[in-house]
Formats: C-alpha cells, structure tokens, sequence
C-alpha cells in the first residue's frame, strides 16, 4: 500500500436521522396513482395541500394530459402554483399548453411570471405575441420574465421584438432582454438559420449592448466562424 | 502650498521607496492583479472554501450575500480577521452584489437547489463563479449550466477539488501511461446510504413557526425549490434528506467520484448509455452503468470508507493488466503489478487548495480550470440519469446525442423540474 505523506484524516461519523415526517405530510399511494386517481385527489375540495401538490407532481412525471383541467385551476394558488407547472411543463399534449396561455391573462405577479417561465421553457410560439406586450409593459420582472421566454423560443420573428424593446430598455430588463437575444441566436442557428442568427449576434455586438452580453455575442461569432473552418 | 514641480527640484537626491514603506512586500501581488471574490451563502463547507480563497495571495475576498443575517456576520468577521480590516460588504440581496464591477468572481455555496440559477445569473452579470458540488438540480439544469457558461464566455469551476488531489492525479497518470491496460472499468463510490439514502424522502415536516425574516427569509432560502411548509431541520442541513432539495447519495458523492471516473477516462464530454439500479433504499446499493465503447461504470455504495478503506468519496479505475483504487485517505490500493509505480503522494486533503489555486490561476489568465461547466454538465447528467433510474427502479437507456432516454417516456419527464416563481434558468 502507498502512504501518503500526511496522516489521514478522521473517517466521518454517520448523520443523525432527520425528524420523522408526520403522517398527513408523507406521500405514500399517490407515489405509485394512476391518473385516475391523481385527477380525484387534484378536484376533491377536502383534499389537503400535501396531497394536492404530490399529485401534480406525480402528474407532471406521467405527463398525464387528463390532469390538464385540475392543474390549470391550481396556477393561481401561491403555494401549489408551482406544482401545478411542475405537472404541466411535461405534458405535450396542446392542452397543457392552452391551459398555460389561458392563464396569461388571468393571474398577475409571481403566479404570471411562473406561468410565462413555463411556456418559455416549452418554447411556446402561439404565446410571443401576449409575450411581447409583457416584455413592453411597464412591469419589469414580468417584462424580463416575458423576454427570457420570447429568446427561448427563439425565431426570426421573436428577435426582431426583442431588439426593438432592448434599445429602449436600461439596467437589468436591458440585460434580461440582451441575455434573450443571445439564446434567441443560439436557437436559430440549432434550427439551421445561421446567417438570422449571426446577424442577431452582429448586432448584439454595438457598444450599446450591455458589456457581459455584448463579448459573448463577438466570442459567438468567432467561434460560429470558426465552426466553418472556411479557406482563407 | 509648494507644488510637484518645486518639491522635485529641492530634492538633492532621487527618492527611492522601499516597497514594505508602501505595504508591500517582495513579490507581492499588486492590488490590480488579485482575483477579486464575492461570496453568496457561504455556510460550513463555504466556509472551508474560503478559508483557501484567503490564503491564496493572488485573490481577495471583498463580499458577502446571504439570507441569513447571522451568517453574513460571520462570514465577514471571518474575512475582516484574515485580512486585518473592515472591508468585507454584506448584502442580502444577490443583484445588488453581482452589479459590483470591481467583482471578478463568486464563490457559491449555498444549499444545491440554488447552484444553477445563481451561477447562471452571475454569468449573465459577467462574472466567473466556483460553485459547490452537486452543481444542478436536474439534467436540464446541468446543460443550461454549461451553455450559459458558453454563451457568455466566463469561467466555471465545479468544486470538484480531488481533479487537483495528488493521489488522484497519480491513479490517471497510471490509467494515461498504459500501465493499466485497456480501460474495462470504472467505480464510483456514492453516497453511503445510512448518511444519504438513494432515494430521498418526498414527504414534508411538520409545520414550525417561521422565525422572524431579518433573521431568516424563508422564502428566499426556498427560491427555486417548491413550497413547503417552514421546518427549523430544513435551514440546519436537513434540507439534505428531501428531494425537493436534493439528489441523494447518488448525486451527493457522485458529483464528485463520477467526475472523477469521467476525469480519469478522457470521458468528460459524454454520458453511460445504459444505467441499471440494484438494491433498495436500505443497505448497499448500486447502479451499473455501461458507456458506448463498453467500457462500464459502477456507482457503488461501499460505506464512508470503501471496502479498501481508501476513504471518502474513493474511486477505482480497472484496466485489462491491472487496477488502482484511491479517496480521501491519500491511500492508493492497486494490483500487484501496478504497486512498484506508486509514488508517496502530497495528501488529499490538499486538494481543495490546489482546487481554488487553479480556479484563481485559470481566472488571471483566461484558461479553462479543469472542473469547468462543460465536464460538470456530463458528469451530472449521468448522476442524474442514475437517479432517476433508481427511482423508478428500472434499467433505462440514454442516447447521449439526444440527450434523452430511449426506453421510458416517464423518465424523460423526469429530466427537469419547475423551478418556483419567479426563479428560471
């Protein structure tokens, strides 16, 4: 056996068990539910939190479209919002989709920025041009918020909104916005519009352009042409 | 008031300053050339780190941001002490920190479930970032890491430290060298599962009443994970037995050895094709993991020391003419053939410091540190796909160019997890 040059260290005792959860707040069946019985616990109004949010959850891994209706009713509620769009987001059913839209218009604040951070991740195109006025209004985390979700999706059509408001904005929504063009590039060059999406990066790189966005935009660039690897 | 001009004229003789008059000492590192530090939720382990951050001459450490007001206070007393003044800032809010230019880099610390979105913010704000280990929450966290680190150009070290331990460094050179044959197998060792079971529980604690917010934000300690009710187990480490927060042992010790696997073998830009879990959520468990070219990966739960007693978070890599095997004890154990190659070798424990130094060399120079976003993202998301299929207790297949399973539609939906308003990645 090689030693080492210095004595070892003391081997780590094991951690103390954590406290036992009580039994109202241990998830048990509904692990292994079927849809069936997710969409009951999910519409029965004597059903507790706890379960409610263990439901969506297991909803959202069995991207089970018929939960859809009972999820969406739950995108306002402060606590279980978030569990509504974890069963949501996988579901590629348009359901999940229209429901999530739907919400655009009804819930406010950090329900309605959830909700926006969910279509973007779905890269929900039918949703840029409600994104859009988000990214315009006078709200700013919604307006950064809506911007991240218009560079998720990512097209020809959602840059040109982008950089209009990204000359008008200043401080963070200008850096949000500018951080959207570069992944709004990023997806249009995967989807094959490279020369769209170099020209988005071109114009990233103007010294108005905040300086981190900015150098990532000139370093895309470099790196596009060098992808290349034209004859010089 | 005599000017410059007059004042030089009526010198009789060139002045020349000592470099201590001026604080300086010989091959002291100017002011302009440190790698200046912000730290945001910097507990325990944080601490440790930045206990080499401080050390280390080429850096300055000049800022903290925590939820936790205690915390803060502490943190700064710490620096304030090393650095023999009263310098260290202390936020509560990470914006207003990451917005100061004269930042380089953070160190971030904080529990797991806000690595990600912070370290992405912060290379959104330019800057370069040493982050804890496990790095992400989920697959689809692990490769938005790496592309914004990509998309912006910054550095990223994981704290992945033993790719800067000596006994580790000395198990790859013998795999590089030949001395080992052809690769046939890695070992990971992972989370014993009487510290950190494979599974962790999806259950809540009993409700407690929420201490006031100067004295802890409960809902920013939550950020991106998902509500739950206010326990005190949570915000004292306990955070660690949920999944909500956390990715049990697979992730908690495979962060580092599957890293290390991946490290030793050349495979830091690709994922196992297959994973099959054994065991249960009691006891030893495994997950046999088999790459492209054949070559298998066992993450393994051999208890806190390994069945070598190599120690913690112990590696082994086995080649067709022999294998080594080596952790946290500095201790190498190898084959017969192999014992006349070894070497004594400086102590693992060194190997954060070694860590931060790399971290702090790559950041004066622009170079890639070797635990960078790129190398975490892969080995994370093979952590990941082990969990998952420990979860729902079924061999599943990964095509690593789709980055997707192959044989379960429920696993693919388990890839990510909604993160809370307003938090996204």
């Amino acid at each position: 056996m090689q030693q080492p040059i210095t004595p070892a260290p003391k081997p780590q005792a094991a951690k103390p068990k954590p406290p036992e959860p009580p039994p109202h707040f241990q998830e048990g069946a509904i692990a292994k539910m079927d849809a069936a019985g997710l969409v009951k616990i999910l519409t029965t109004p004597s059903s507790s939190e706890f379960q409610k949010a263990k439901a969506c959850m297991r909803a959202g891994e069995l991207a089970a479209k018929e939960a859809v209706p009972a999820l969406a009713a739950l995108l306002d509620d402060e606590h279980l919002s978030v569990y509504a769009r974890y069963g949501l987001e996988p579901i590629t059913d348009p359901s999940a989709g229209d429901a999530l839209r739907a919400a655009l218009t009804k819930l406010k604040g950090d329900r309605l920025i959830g909700v926006v951070n969910s279509l973007g991740k779905r890269r929900d195109a039918k949703s840029a041009p409600t994104l859009v006025k988000m990214m315009n209004g006078a709200d700013q985390d919604l307006a950064r918020a809506a911007a991240a979700a218009l560079g998720s999706i990512g097209n020809e059509a959602v840059s040109k909104d982008l950089l209009a408001t990204m000359n008008k904005a200043t401080g963070l929504t200008k850096m949000a916005i500018a951080d959207a063009c570069l992944v709004c590039a990023e997806r249009m060059i995967a989807d094959g519009k490279r020369e769209q999406g170099l020209a988005l990066y071109a114009t990233l790189s103007a010294p108005s352009v905040p300086k981190a966005a900015r150098l990532g935009a000139m370093q895309a660039i470099i790196s596009q042409e060098i992808s290349i690897a034209r004859p010089r | 008031m005599p000017t410059r001009r007059q004042i030089l004229k009526s010198a009789v003789a060139p002045m020349i300053v000592p470099s201590y008059v001026l604080g300086q000492r010989a091959g002291a590192v100017a002011p302009s050339d440190k790698v200046v530090f912000g730290g945001i939720g910097i507990g325990s382990r944080g601490a440790h780190v930045l206990s080499k951050i401080l050390i280390i001459p080429e850096a300055k450490f000049v800022a903290i941001c925590d939820v936790r007001d205690e915390r803060r206070e502490t943190i700064k007393s710490t620096v304030d002490k090393a650095y023999g003044n009263r310098d260290c800032q202390m936020y509560g809010d990470q914006y207003e920190v990451l917005a100061r230019s004269d930042i380089d880099a953070f160190l971030i610390a904080t529990g797991d479930r806000w690595h990600t979105p912070l370290s992405i913010i912060a290379a959104q704000h330019g800057k370069d970032v040493y982050c804890e280990k496990p790095c992400s929450m989920s697959i689809e966290e692990s490769w938005a890491l790496a592309d914004a680190f990509r998309r912006y150009n910054r550095l990223y070290q994981a704290g992945c430290q033993r790719r800067n331990g000596a006994n580790f460094v000395l198990c790859r050179e013998l795999l590089k060298a030949g001395h080992l044959g052809k690769l046939k197998a890695l070992y990971a060792n992972v989370g014993p599962s009487v510290n950190w079971p494979p599974l962790p529980s999806r259950d809540w604690l009993e409700e407690e009443p929420l201490p006031p917010k100067q004295v802890l934000d409960w809902d920013r300690w939550l950020g991106p994970a998902p509500w739950r009710p206010y326990h005190s187990s949570y915000v004292r480490g306990g955070w660690r037995n949920f999944y909500d927060f956390h990715g049990g042992g697979i992730l908690e010790w495979g962060s580092h050895t599957v890293d290390l696997c991946h490290w030793a073998a050349d495979l830091d830009h690709t994922q196992p094709v297959e994973y099959e879990p054994v065991g249960t959520n009691v006891g030893p468990y495994f997950v046999n993991c088999r790459y492209e070219n054949g070559v298998k990966l066992v993450m393994r739960d051999n208890g806190w020391n390994g069945a070598l007693n190599t120690g913690s978070c112990s590696f082994k890599i086995e080649g067709e003419d022999g294998w080594v095997e080596t952790g946290d004890q500095s201790t190498i154990e190898c084959s017969d053939n192999i014992k006349p190659l070894l070497r004594p070798t400086e102590h693992a424990r060194m190997a954060l410091e070694n860590h931060m130094r790399e971290f702090v060399h790559c950041v004066r120079n622009r170079t890639n540190p070797s635990a960078n976003a790129d190398a975490a993202a892969n080995s994370h998301v093979t952590c990941h796909a082990a969990f998952i299929a420990y979860q729902l207790g079924k061999t599943l297949t990964w095509d690593p160019a789709k980055s997707a399973f192959t044989n379960s539609d429920i696993a693919n939906n388990m890839r990510s997890r909604a993160l809370r308003e307003p938090w996204r990645i």
